[in-house]
């Protein structure tokens, strides 16, 4: 009998009527990225689950040895193409530094600029999915004609859809179209009409809230304990933003608040990304108000920048926590060592603890809501 | 009470979208219009000009077959070589100039930065698609050829939502 079973499911027997079922949801399942994730069950409901991330695998930081400093642009962005300005940002900030740069003013706001449009794409193409994988097919396609809008104001700013290859240490690669302000003005003013749309048709739902509330609750100390950053760290009631708490660049210029909510369910995973693109669309209006009006963009660098025996560490916070980049330089045009440590990783730690003792159909809602990119995390 | 209402309202959100209008960009009908002509470069400033990383264009007057976009290519996606060409230029001693390969190319116009002659832009023509590997290496001559292509759809945005018109 149990070896008709399909290859992948087996039945361990564990005393005489315990039956603990081992289901592999991935790699090539939908519902699971780009990832393996181990679910031993009971009935429906779990028993114990064992991410299995590393299918994505591309030896960013390995690659990151052998090119230099320019050329390492456009590769180093392939983990998260939706988010690419905000994983640019900690290698530009720290390239800056080991190599003694200063950044003109103008180029910081539109740094933050791009970096703040590119957060709210992320957050749309993951809400998007969200929303598929909990049946809610409107949530779908609302966002992802939404992020047309975004996407269209990126394409006019960085010449790409994605991988904007935009951001370079010194700055940014070319200044902002002459109409671009009013036109960012004109579509954010009515991104922000749209997605409080959202409120009525998703967050506000009966059948979402009796899903995701009080599902895979992350409480406080638990939450500083396994290591958790960014949206589910501020979902379990800790106020820990890292443009708040140490702000790089302009942030520390605007006005912007951040977003805690208590419960640490995943609903309030889930609901956070979202107030943060509302708050988003108040830095980016902020940010063209107080940009400087004319001056140069980019600090013009020698071919082939060498830096001294110096390391630096840098983060920012991205659409998926605290996205940090540790260089390491001994000298030559091409790094010692980049080490990248992301977010969405740290997040995927959370999972085996959260999903012990949910129904199995809750896994799509806890398993998205951690605000995980398969491929970030691979690196 | 809080279920039935909740319900409502989503429905309500919904019909109220009936009365929208549709934001899909009919693709081979319509296409998207672009800022400029598309990225190029200033090597004295140091600064870009805004504009679509599509394909490139090649001056074959301005290129001095110094191989520098092709330096800047090797560490990305080596997606340029340079190869010989029949002209004779007085300040292309070599006669060698950039051939692309667009199956390779990532579109990043590193190469346009690395440029300090000039010679090599990046135009809004992004069509691209070919049935064989051979057909996506452009030739220097095929890559002096200017694109001529219709693009004037933008996003217009009014009290019924916004549309690509």
């Amino acid at each position: 009998m149990i070896s008709k079973l399909p290859p992948g499911i087996k039945v361990e027997q564990k005393g005489d009527n315990d039956k603990i079922m081992t289901l592999n949801v991935g790699p090539q399942h939908p519902g699971s990225g780009h990832m393996r994730i181990i679910v031993k069950i009971d009935g429906d409901y779990i028993v114990s689950c064992d991410p299995d991330p590393g299918y994505v695998h591309r030896g960013e930081e390995k690659m990151a040895e052998y090119r230099n400093y320019i050329t390492n642009i456009p590769h180093l962005e392939r983990p998260v193409i939706h988010d690419s300005c905000n994983i640019l940002y900690p290698y530009c900030l720290g390239v800056e530094e080991i190599l003694g740069i200063e950044v003109p003013e103008r180029a910081k706001y539109v740094r933050v600029i791009a970096s703040e449009l590119n957060r709210c794409v992320y957050t749309l193409y993951w809400l998007a999915i969200y929303g598929i994988f909990l049946g809610h097919s409107t949530m779908f396609m609302w966002p992802a004609g939404d992020r047309e809008l975004l996407i269209d104001l990126l394409e006019k700013l960085s010449g790409a859809r994605v991988t904007h290859a935009y951001f370079v240490p010194g700055g940014v690669r070319n200044d902002m179209p002459s109409n671009f302000e009013d036109v960012c003005l004109r579509q954010i003013n009515y991104f922000e009409k749209r997605i409080k749309q959202y409120d009525s048709i998703f967050y506000s739902n009966p059948i979402l809230k009796s899903r995701t509330i009080n599902t895979g609750v992350l409480r406080q100390n638990d939450a500083i304990r396994l290591g958790s950053t960014g949206s589910v760290l501020r979902a379990s009631g800790i106020d820990f933003d890292l443009r708040k708490k140490e702000p790089y660049d302009v942030y520390d210029n605007l006005d912007f608040q951040t977003n805690v909510l208590k419960s640490g369910d995943s609903y309030a995973r889930s609901k956070i990304p979202w107030l943060d693109m509302l708050e988003s669309c108040k830095i980016i209006r902020n940010a063209l108000e107080k940009i400087p009006k004319s001056g140069s963009v980019r600090v013009k660098l020698k071919p082939n920048p060498k830096a001294g025996n110096v390391e630096t560490y840098k983060r920012v916070e991205s659409g998926r926590g605290s996205l940090g980049m540790y260089i390491i330089s001994n000298g030559k045009p091409e790094p010692y060592r980049v080490k990248i440590s992301v977010g969405s990783f740290r997040n995927l730690i959370c999972l085996p603890y959260l999903l012990k003792g949910e129904k199995l159909g809750n896994m799509p809602a806890v398993y998205w809501s951690l605000n995980y990119w398969p491929v970030e995390a691979d690196r | 009470m809080g279920t039935a209402s909740g319900i409502i309202k989503a429905l309500n959100s919904g019909i109220k979208h009936l009365a929208i209008k549709r934001f899909t960009l009919r693709y081979p009908e319509q296409k998207l219009k672009f800022v400029g002509d598309g990225y190029q470069f200033d090597p004295v400033s140091g600064v870009g000009i805004a504009g679509l990383k599509g394909r490139h264009m090649l001056f074959h007057d301005k290129c001095t077959g110094c191989q520098l976009c092709s330096i800047a290519c090797e560490g990305i996606a080596e997606a340029i070589a340079m190869v010989k060409v029949d002209e004779k230029w007085k300040q292309n001693k070599k006669s060698i100039m950039p051939q692309i390969d667009y199956g390779k190319c990532v579109f990043c116009g590193l190469c346009v930065d690395a440029c300090p002659f000039y010679a090599l832009y990046m135009t809004n023509d992004y069509e691209l698609s070919s049935f064989s590997k051979e057909g996506l290496i452009y030739t220097p001559a095929q890559l002096q050829v200017k694109p001529n292509i219709k693009q004037d759809a933008e996003i217009k945005i009014s009290d019924r939502g916004a549309t690509h018109g």
